[in-house]
């Protein structure tokens, strides 16, 4: 759904379904070079469960315009802003890598509008070393490259998948590409400047879920484990999978986030 | 293009790890038509394609995916249909983007059946095909109307082996906002990915080469993921709201595999050309072995072609790879490998020494067919055109003495000993009309 927000023109899934007001929202919120397409598998299932789903392209990513956020902080203020904007008081948070930290922030700054919080391979920070920044300035289709195969396991690798067909490695690149060239850069550097989510995470009341990826070569288990320990109540699931678990391993999120969903209740 | 594995791993083992139940190292063969739904949730998930998994052999089946899924890989696309042959494919690839009223640009240097399907078939629905050179880059630019909505050509010809210059015409399509499909039958992705050199949507014939021992007949789009489908007004099928599953864009929902969802909910649920699932373990036999056997077929291409250019009962030879073929330099950029193993030659002596060569090959089979392990030949004059006049024959770039030959993998000495006998008794027809 296109929406004018802030004199631009933005986009955010809602599973081909308009708001309906008494139904409760789920916000999926993408990671850092990525757009609405990291969370194909789940947005339509959930409207199919009876929840509005927004799932936003954040600005210069996928099909949103206007200038990209250059902060965490940034990405929550907006975000904030959008939900403000479509009327939509309260909301469970899913967010995938980048957007851990981004709903670590809202979480903090925001807790009015936390219903509940999803981490899906996340961590409180996400340092990124200075090759992989250099190269998404450089050549960023090399960075694709380079995210894109490392995100993966070796199932992914070999285009493994229950939706037939596709071919995990080159969509996930196609789906990077459809953003303008230096929006990865910016993300990234996003990612390493932002130092609140250890703090961000002590702050935390509510009951949430982790669910980490074995196999993760971009945010390490090891990371996803100690954001767990920090947050008060925030029980976890391992997956046997790479960083893109929404896509290697989308039935066994989609389960886990249902399950968590009940237990709000 | 993100590849963790190079061509001859990812030929062996993408879309299949061994069996996590039985530990089988061999994809299975899932024969069966349908699948036990877990709960109704599961089943109307399914159904309105909102996570994967199969629900009906007709759409998908776990066998046909893990061909899918090796082809995607193998050819650089984002997803993949298979389906139950080369024309199904092409078929799929034209009613899921095109609609009444709308308009084609195609080579007329194609496959005859391709050719048929656009100019006699679409056009009875309203889908206008205009024919132009394929490397006419000028002409190709001209054709393209605002109701455009598919440019398509073959990397190859077939069977006049013209080259296309898939990468300049890419480059007209994108500025144009117009898909290219290419038919990459006769190169396969071990010699040219489309795909990489800008083209939107891929096209095989698994029969041939890909399968390559003529035991299966299959054929497979891939996607490209690299086409802009957002113009509603354009593309409405792929980006408008479609009459199921809520009304959603497949654009909007699938983005980069949109057309391929399009493919699967509409084409193969609708029309139905569904792969057997023994094919698609047919064929992935044959994957395994395609780097091999495409290196061979080019070896015993080029040791044909010696042969041939050197034989005095040849009248004429034409292959890409030969410098006075008219596409020689594009063939050289973009097939660096090879062109295939399709060669062309006339035979002196025209119609009836044609006829006599064919008649007189014992271990060249004689048949409708290309890309099998074994050395195929067919002469048009006698076959598949023989109720054509000479004249007809020019027309539809054809001669009458025009043999088609597909190089298989036997020891070629063999076969240029089975060609000998074929070229004596042709050449008893000329002489006896001299």
């Amino acid at each position: 759904m296109y929406k004018d927000f802030k004199g631009n023109k933005v986009y955010f899934s809602t599973g081909g379904l308009n708001l309906v007001n008494d139904k409760e929202t789920l916000c999926f919120v993408h990671g850092a070079g990525q757009n609405h397409y990291s969370f194909t598998q789940q947005i339509r299932y959930f409207v199919s469960q009876g929840y509005n789903v927004v799932a936003p392209d954040f600005p210069s990513h996928g099909f949103s315009e206007g200038n990209q956020t250059t902060s965490i902080e940034e990405d929550m203020l907006w975000l904030a802003e959008l939900l403000a904007f479509l009327k939509i008081e309260k909301a469970t948070f899913i967010g995938h890598s980048q957007g851990c930290l981004t709903i670590l922030e809202l979480a903090e700054k925001k807790p009015e509008l936390v219903m509940g919080l999803v981490f899906v391979a996340g961590a409180m920070s996400i340092p990124v070393n200075d090759f992989l920044i250099d190269t998404s300035i450089n050549n960023p289709e090399k960075a694709y490259d380079f995210m894109v195969t490392w995100g993966q396991d070796s199932y992914g690798s070999f285009s493994i998948s229950d939706w037939p067909g596709h071919n995990h490695l080159a969509e996930g690149n196609a789906v990077m590409k459809m953003n303008d060239p230096s929006v990865l850069s910016t993300d990234l550097k996003s990612c390493n400047l932002y130092e609140n989510g250890k703090q961000a995470a002590s702050k935390i009341n509510i009951n949430c879920l982790a669910v980490l990826a074995k196999f993760d070569m971009m945010t390490p288990l090891k990371k996803g484990l100690q954001m767990v320990e920090n947050i008060k109540q925030c029980d976890y699931k391992i997956l046997e999978c790479g960083h893109f678990l929404p896509i290697e391993k989308p039935k066994e999120l989609n389960a886990l986030i249902k399950n968590y969903l009940i237990s709000l209740k | 293009m993100s590849e963790k594995y190079r061509f001859d791993t990812m030929s062996l083992h993408s879309g299949h790890v061994p069996d996590k139940e039985t530990g089988s190292r061999a994809v299975p063969i899932y024969q069966t038509t349908s699948y036990v739904f877990k709960d109704t949730d599961e089943a109307a998930a399914l159904y309105n394609m909102e996570v994967g998994g199969h629900l009906y052999t007709r759409i998908s089946n776990p066998t046909i995916a893990t061909l899918e899924q090796r082809l995607a890989s193998l050819d650089g696309g984002v997803s993949c249909v298979a389906c139950s042959s080369g024309m199904a494919a092409m078929h799929l690839v034209v009613t899921a983007i095109c609609s009444n009223g709308d308009h084609i640009v195609a080579s007329n240097k194609m496959y005859g059946a391709n050719i048929n399907l656009l100019q006699h078939t679409m056009t009875r629905f309203g889908i206008e095909t205009e024919f132009v050179n394929p490397n006419n880059l000028e002409e190709i630019e001209k054709a393209i109307k605002p109701n455009t909505k598919l440019v398509f050509g073959e990397v190859i010809g077939n069977p006049g082996l013209d080259v296309m210059n898939v990468p300049e015409v890419a480059k007209i399509c994108k500025k144009k906002n117009v898909p290219l499909a290419i038919d990459a039958t006769f190169n396969t992705p071990f010699l040219m990915k489309p795909i990489s050199h800008g083209a939107n949507i891929v096209i095989h014939s698994l029969t041939k080469w890909i399968g390559g021992h003529g035991i299966a007949i299959g054929g497979a789009v891939i996607n490209g993921g690299n086409f802009d489908w957002g113009n509603k007004e354009k593309f409405p099928t792929i980006s408008g709201p479609h009459f199921a599953m809520n009304g959603i864009s497949f654009w909007e929902e699938f983005g980069p595999s949109a057309l391929t969802a399009k493919i699967r909910a509409e084409g193969m649920y609708n029309f139905g050309p569904s792969l057997s699932p023994n094919n698609a373990f047919y064929i992935l036999q044959g994957i395994e072995t395609l780097s091999l056997r495409m290196k061979k077929h080019i070896e015993n291409t080029k040791m044909m072609l010696e042969f041939l250019k050197e034989n005095e009962a040849v009248s004429w030879l034409r292959h890409p790879d030969l410098e006075n073929h008219p596409d020689h330099k594009i063939a050289k950029k973009i097939l660096p490998l090879g062109s295939g193993s399709i060669i062309v030659f006339g035979i002196k002596g025209g119609r009836d020494a044609g006829k006599a060569f064919i008649e007189n090959v014992k271990l060249s089979s004689h048949l409708a067919n290309v890309g099998d392990a074994k050395t195929l030949l067919i002469h048009p004059g006698s076959t598949t055109h023989s109720h054509l006049s000479s004249e007809a024959m020019k027309m539809s770039g054809l001669t009458d003495d025009m043999i088609r030959l597909s190089v298989g993998l036997e020891d070629i000495e063999d076969i240029k000993i089975d060609f000998e006998k074929g070229f004596k008794a042709a050449a008893k027809i000329l002489s006896k009309r001299s």
